[in-house]
């Protein structure tokens, strides 16, 4: 597409809205046009006949591409094709494709409208369907609602106010308060994750203070326990994971630090406002503090293409797709998690329910357009920084000097080097070289050019020698290409016993020039030889490095047969990287072919012309300066090298090590286009970076020229403005549905229209209120929820409400809920006694890790759970986003692929069995069984103190019985296997 | 009720065909899914799914191309730019195996999947199966679960979603996975993401000591008194706690878990155990040579004999009520090559692959037949894209994302048909307007089970998501 054609489209999308206003008093035939027939057009057919797909040659969009087409005979309907293909016959017709026809009224208003003529006003243009609506609960400014006057003992807290004016409302009665063993359990268990000690529940059970509970949930607040628990459901939401997923699923052995700061947040109760901005353009916002590249973990939290991005490169379609869907990660990310809107409905299409455009959302993609998900330091020392910074000047200087005086020395050639240097640079993408994976032999790499590097080759008996073949490699690092490694001097000798060396070739007095792709030939050699060894004597240049490389050593005998190949290869050295680099592969039958053998020797001829000019204008006083420079670039490298690093957290990063394809963008944006169907291949017109639009004359767009990290900081400005309608109820109604297993809204990632609307909209505009407006403290949130009469009801069912309201949405009990797998698997390490509760630091593995170098392999079956290092809370377990822990995902772990803000609740006869008989449960009784007898020989004890400890009550005669039975016909491992599947012990009341 | 509260209560949904369930006193006992009552009369229950990972050629199976015979070795010419994933645009390249015609409809297939030859008339081919990408993560997804990326159910998990077990005391949905690891995207591929845990796939390893986790106790201490004593107890202690409870049907459908889970503690081991097959059934899935051992290098026996075991598990499996098995050829993409990602070499790896998926593959379709059950039983042989008609090297091919082949037989699939030809060269459908997507393969399955893929949804995030996506139409052409 033309750039008039693209500018042209973009013109009219932005000024549709006025055309439409322009145009709102023309006539009746105009309004039935505008009102009957293009919602009809645009809702069914313009996704694939516009200007830009014109599929079947035909495009909806404007009067002359319809008309010209010939698919409409204005003022007779039944002579149009376009009648035709859209009118069913048996109920299918041609046209929407592979849909169900539109219906008989949309058909009547448009073979009506044909019959009329077809007025198309010439300006008029259709586009995709917007919607503009922003009448909408969730995009009214948040109110700061009274608090109803309710005269009520039960009330506790303004929270009880607003419930128990709905319950009253809706006919339906609060519970009784729970007993106190019932909510130490639950309280416990909810700001913490894990059971009550029997201590806590003896001291809890017996406090005669009437603020016994209020003193017990600042306790659980102030434990560390309480952001464990809580950065969780923060993860979940996030997609948090320690590897990459999809092909190879790649470590991420540095994600561990934005796991860590989410805890360390939530337990030093940072300000919501802080810990959003922290996440989105923390580096920007808050420069020099750690935290604020920490939290950027929350950018790359999610899923990365390795092969999608390394090893494809970004011009390919392949590449543009990995990127794509990548910062499409980053985009839904954001948005799902702070504005709880499905801003990636918006990818292919205007999204169909709410107010968000395809414009809006390519504008929020192009807000991530230059960050990537890599490694970069988090804690660097500003004296350390500062030497960084001038050994990149001194560099920088160095590499200046380097260019000036290879200008010079290019100067002195005249316009013949020049000449020369664009044929090789011609001639070598022309030849077309036809390589094997296997390259060849490597030395190792050194910083000096001479250095004396051999490989020999031991023929295994003694032959007549008649010729040697030496064959140069072929690899693209630093542009080399041809010929890389070849030496610039070295020597062939032969021997028969590998003590007595006959020279044979003598190059170590004068350059060679590089043969590129042509043999090397040492003909009329007619001597015996068993070993035959190369020495270079001046390497040859990679990168600022030196290094020798060959891809292959023949020798021929009298018969002309290679008896070289196969042979044994011994070297100096060698950096052993296969399959590319490995010392046999200097007599493995493979070496790089130039595709065109005239074109080779071409290229060859003028290299060695380039040489000889070289050889003459290089004196030895440039050389003696260009050495000097070099050696002064290759320590101010090495100096850099060896500063210390800082430590690494993986998070959004536009400066990493380059990774084959994957390169940093040193913070220039990549173009970002408005796709077409969200097909990288259809790119549309460029994207305007801007945010989500929050009313119809609100102002979306990010003005004038940004940088990234403008645009970044701009995003995190706007999440946590104060006037932000959405930002701030989607925080307290995901910490409410933490409390109650439901939020207010249903649906805590979507406020839009296909979510639920709020069951109590009042409430949660003045949660929403409270929070905003106090220090943003989720802790002080918390403990608003828990103290309040609402919490704190029983969870027995009541007949006559559970008639009105089954599901309770409107609380008037409490909802019993079942431990999630953590929660799960840490209380069964905590009531055996086996729990270490140290925090932090990389995550522990629950499988063998096998074959780490190329698709790791995650072997779940074959760890053995007594591994110490595994007895932690499990929030701290390494997290495989391809295969992730089988017993965790039984139990309804959240799946790190995608945003989990609420957990599925399932029962399974797979649970049954993940709890009966995994290794870590049946080890698990063993241990509980252990602690049990080291406190007490009596089985009655045992017996009395397991129930206190799993159910944090003391067993029922009837039970003491049973327990005390069993235990004695089967031992005291069998009833804690037994205790650990108790329904009591994985349910809350 | 409202669909969303339908859904959110789908834990509490459990306890309606517990119920149900332990009315029937019979054996074994359905389990009903989302789908209450089917959108049309099924054609099939049950579905088989052989996954070739690393994409298998079809221009070396299935889809027999003369002009590449006629045109080895010359320059090819795609007639437009084409990218490929690394460098595969060498000259055309002939299949280095022969093709020859086989059953009624003298179809021709290649000498490495011979054995199919006899099941051939019972077989839709589809030649135009055009992918969307040629990196093997997002296209082994696209195939495996609808959609490019991770996050979302397998078809098996859809399916068992949709339609409920058929025996409860065996999983809904059984995955077996290549003996030697897992594919590109590992269990992903067959999670249940955000439907309910119930529908994900339980891998299955025959060749491992303990082939399903946690089936049975591993510990000195249990014994199997102490373990029918201990499911009593908890019976009963479990039992009080329901009873104080009243008005959750959770709890009670907890305890029916734990019975169902003892039930298949022993049905599974059963399903698994082949030592009782007939010689000639052993000898027809190529386990004739049980413990041979075999060399280091690819080799067709050895294919055969994982690959054969795998199927006849799947055939006791689908016997006994499994609804939905997935079989996975080839693990992931390291070297030496045991998977169809034959970038070097494709004589050397496809051979004994082919020969080996083949012979299992065979002895499936017939057993079934032989027994009935292919009736109702929908196999699906896929891959992630095909390859391409030039070299790469001199003996490999790149990768095919714009056309490849699946075919599909049994339950309601016509037979003996190729449908949707590729073009004479095996580059794209030979009508590029008009390729079949997997979206299509899904759609046309689901019909046969008696599902309307538009119909089958769930809503996550705000979005009421599908198998199909926002695509999808029945191939007519290849329903019986």
């Amino acid at each position: 597409m033309n750039n008039m054609h693209q500018s042209a489209i973009h013109c009219v999308l932005l000024f549709s809205g006025f055309v439409l206003l322009a145009h709102a008093d023309v006539c009746c035939a105009d309004d039935f046009f505008r009102e009957r027939v293009v919602p009809v057009l645009q809702r069914r057919c313009l996704s694939c006949h516009n200007d830009v797909q014109r599929k079947g040659e035909f495009s909806l969009q404007s009067a002359e591409s319809a008309f010209d087409d010939g698919y409409l005979e204005p003022g007779d309907a039944a002579a149009s094709h376009l009648v035709d293909v859209i009118t069913p016959t048996n109920g299918k017709a041609e046209m929407p494709k592979n849909s169900d026809p539109l219906k008989t009224e949309e058909i009547s208003a448009i073979r009506k409208w044909i019959d009329s003529g077809a007025k198309w006003p010439s300006d008029f243009k259709l586009q995709e369907p917007v919607i503009a609506d922003f009448d909408w609960w969730s995009y009214q400014p948040i109110k700061s609602p009274s608090v109803p006057k309710i005269n009520d003992p039960w009330v506790r807290t303004p929270i009880d106010s607003f419930v128990l004016k709905t319950l009253n409302q809706k006919g339906l009665s609060h519970a009784a308060e729970a007993d106190r063993r019932t909510l130490i359990r639950r309280v416990t268990f909810d700001l913490t994750g894990l059971p009550p000690t029997i201590e806590e529940v003896d001291a809890f059970q017996n406090d005669s203070d009437p603020h016994a509970y209020e003193k017990l949930v600042d306790r659980l607040l102030e434990s560390k326990h309480y952001g464990e628990r809580w950065a969780r459901h923060w993860l979940d939401i996030v997609k948090y994971a320690d590897t990459c997923g999809y092909d190879k699923d790649k470590l991420r052995p540095n994600a561990w630090p934005y796991r860590d700061y989410v805890i360390r947040s939530f337990n030093e109760d940072k300000p919501y406002a802080r810990f959003v901005q922290e996440q989105i353009a923390g580096d920007v916002l808050f420069p020099g503090e750690p935290d604020g590249i920490l939290g950027l973990g929350f950018i790359a939290a999610g899923p990365w293409d390795f092969i999608g991005h390394v090893e494809v490169p970004e011009s390919k379609i392949d590449g543009k797709v990995a990127r794509n869907l990548d910062r499409d990660d980053m985009v839904s990310n954001t948005i799902n998690t702070f504005c709880s809107m499905t801003i990636q409905c918006a990818r292919c299409h205007n999204h169909k329910f709410d107010p968000l455009t395809q414009e809006n959302y390519y504008g929020l993609q192009a807000i991530f357009a230059a960050v990537d998900r890599a490694e970069r330091p988090y804690d660097l020392d500003p004296k350390v920084e500062k030497r960084r910074r001038e050994l990149d000047s001194q560099l920088k200087q160095f590499n200046a000097k380097l260019s000036t005086l290879e200008k010079t020395i290019a100067d002195a050639g005249g316009p013949r080097l020049l000449e020369l240097n664009q044929q090789i640079k011609e001639l070598k993408p022309r030849l077309k070289t036809e390589k094997e994976p296997q390259f060849g032999y490597h030395s190792a790499i050194t910083s000096g050019s001479t250095t004396e590097k051999w490989v020999v080759v031991d023929l295994g008996r003694i032959v007549g020698v008649s010729s040697i073949v030496l064959r140069a490699c072929h690899d693209d690092y630093a542009g080399i290409g041809s010929g890389f490694g070849f030496p610039i001097r070295f020597k062939v000798e032969i021997s028969t016993d590998g003590q007595d060396w006959k020279i044979v070739r003598d190059q170590t007095m004068e350059d060679v020039p590089n043969p590129g792709l042509t043999a090397v030939e040492l003909d009329n050699i007619n001597l015996n030889a068993r070993h035959v060894r190369v020495t270079a004597t001046k390497l040859s240049e990679r990168s600022s490095d030196y290094i020798f490389a060959l891809a292959e050593l023949q020798v021929f005998d009298t018969n002309r047969d290679n008896v070289a190949h196969g042979a044994k290869v011994a070297a100096l050295d060698s950096i052993e990287a296969p399959v590319r680099w490995t010392k046999k592969n200097l007599t493995d039958g493979l070496w790089a072919k130039a595709g065109d053998p005239t074109l080779a020797q071409q290229l060859v001829q003028v290299v060695k012309e380039r040489a000889e000019i070289l050889a003459k204008i290089e004196t030895p006083e440039r050389l003696k300066e260009k050495d000097s420079i070099q050696k002064s670039i290759t320590k101010a490298q090495g100096d850099l090298k060896s500063l210390p690093q800082g430590r690494m957290v993986y998070a959004a990063a536009t400066q990493f090590k380059t990774q084959g394809n994957f390169k940093p963008t040193q913070g220039t944006l990549r173009p970002i286009q408005v796709l077409h169907r969200g097909n990288v291949q259809q790119p549309d017109h460029p994207a305007t970076a801007g945010m989500l639009p929050l009313s119809r004359s609100g102002d979306w767009r990010i003005e004038g020229e940004t940088t990234e990290s403008q645009r970044r900081a701009e995003l995190a400005t706007w999440l946590t403005d104060r006037d932000h309608p959405l930002v701030w109820r989607s925080i307290v109604n995901r910490i409410w549905q933490y409390h109650f297993g439901q939020g207010i809204v249903a649906t805590p990632n979507d406020f839009g229209r296909m979510g639920a609307k709020p069951t109590h909209p009042e409430l949660l505009d003045w949660l929403a209120v409270q929070f905003r407006d106090g220090d943003q403290s989720m802790k002080q949130l918390h403990r608003l929820i828990v103290t309040s009469g609402v919490y704190r009801q029983s969870s027995q069912d009541n007949e006559a409400n559970s008639g009105i309201d089954g599901s309770n949405q409107y609380l008037w009990r409490m909802k019993r809920r079942r431990l999630e797998a953590e929660e799960i698997r840490d209380s069964i390490l905590t009531v055996s006694g086996a729990m270490n509760y140290q925090m932090g630091g990389p995550g522990y593995y629950l499988f063998e890790l096998e074959r780490v170098e190329h698709s790791p392999h995650y072997e779940y079956h074959k760890f053995d759970p007594s591994d110490e290092a595994s007895h932690r809370r499990s929030i701290y377990r390494f997290i495989v986003r391809s295969q992730p822990d089988p017993w965790m995902t039984t139990l309804d772990c959240a799946d790190s692929s995608q945003s989990t803000p609420k957990r599925n609740e399932t029962l399974t006869s797979l649970q049954a069995l993940s709890m009966l008989n995994s290794k870590f449960n049946l080890l698990m009784a063993e241990r509980f069984a252990t602690q049990l007898e080291l406190e007490s020989d009596n089985l009655e004890a045992q017996v009395e103190k397991a129930m206190l400890l799993t159910t944090q009550r003391k067993p029922t005669e009837l039970e003491r019985k049973q327990f005390v039975a069993y235990a004695q016909k089967h031992g005291l491992p069998n009833l804690c296997r037994v205790m650990f599947n108790l329904s009591e012990f994985v349910y809350l009341d | 009720m409202h669909r969303r509260e339908f859904l959110s209560q789908a834990g509490t949904n459990f306890s309606a065909f517990a119920l149900a369930a332990m009315l029937h006193d019979e054996s074994f006992a359905e389990s009903t899914g989302a789908v209450q009552v089917l959108h049309h009369p099924p054609k099939a229950k049950r579905v088989v799914q052989l996954f070739m990972g690393g994409a298998a050629s079809h221009i070396d199976l299935w889809d027999h191309k003369p002009m590449l015979e006629k045109h080895h070795g010359a320059k090819s010419d795609f007639g437009e730019q084409v990218e490929t994933f690394q460098n595969g645009l060498g000259p055309w390249m002939k299949s280095p195996f022969k093709f020859s015609p086989h059953g009624q409809s003298g179809k021709m297939i290649s000498e490495v999947v011979e054995p199919l030859g006899e099941c051939v008339d019972d077989i839709a081919f589809i030649h135009n199966m055009k992918g969307k990408t040629g990196v093997h993560s997002q296209a082994t997804y696209l195939q495996a679960t609808g959609f490019q990326r991770p996050g979302f159910p397998g078809m098996g998990s859809w399916v068992s979603y949709a339609l409920g077990s058929i025996n409860e005391n065996l999983p809904t949905f059984v995955v077996l996975p290549d003996h030697r690891g897992f594919a590109s995207n590992g269990p992903k591929n067959w999670g249940s993401a955000f439907l309910p845990a119930s529908s994900q796939g339980t891998a299955i390893f025959p060749q491992r000591e303990n082939p399903i986790d946690d089936l049975l106790p591993h510990a000195k201490y249990v014994t199997k008194a102490s373990d029918r004593d201990g499911l009593e107890l908890l019976n009963q202690i479990n039992g009080q706690y329901q009873n104080q409870r009243v008005g959750d049907s959770r709890l009670e459908a907890r305890i029916r878990s734990y019975e169902l889970a003892a039930r298949m503690q022993l049905s599974a081991p059963e399903a698994l155990d082949i030592s009782g097959e007939p010689k000639h059934i052993m000898k027809m899935y190529g386990l004739d040579r049980i413990g041979a051992t075999y060399p280091d290098t690819i080799n067709a026996s050895e294919e055969a004999e994982y690959f054969g075991r795998k199927c006849l598990i799947a055939r006791r499996l689908l016997e006994r009520g499994v609804r939905f098995v997935q079989i996975w050829s080839g693990n992931d993409n390291s070297h030496p090559r045991r998977n169809w990602d034959s970038h070097e070499d494709l004589e050397r790896d496809h051979g004994p692959l082919a020969r080996g998926m083949a012979v299992g593959t065979a002895a499936l379709l017939k057993d079934l037949k032989q027994s009935g059950l292919l009736e109702d039983t929908i196999v699906l042989w896929t891959t992630e894209f095909g390859r391409m008609p030039s070299t790469q090297g001199s003996k490999g091919r790149d990768h095919n994302p714009y056309v490849f082949t699946n075919w599909l037989c049994g339950g309601g699939i016509k037979g003996g048909i190729s449908h949707g030809p590729s073009d004479e060269w095996g580059y794209k459908p030979l009508h590029r307007s008009n390729p079949t997507e997997v979206y299509d393969v899904h759609a046309t399955m689901l019909h046969l089970l008696g599902i309307d893929h538009k119909r089958l949804t769930y809503l996550n995030d705000g979005i009421d998501r599908r198998l199909t996506d926002v695509h999808g139409h029945v191939i007519q052409e290849i329903v019986a």
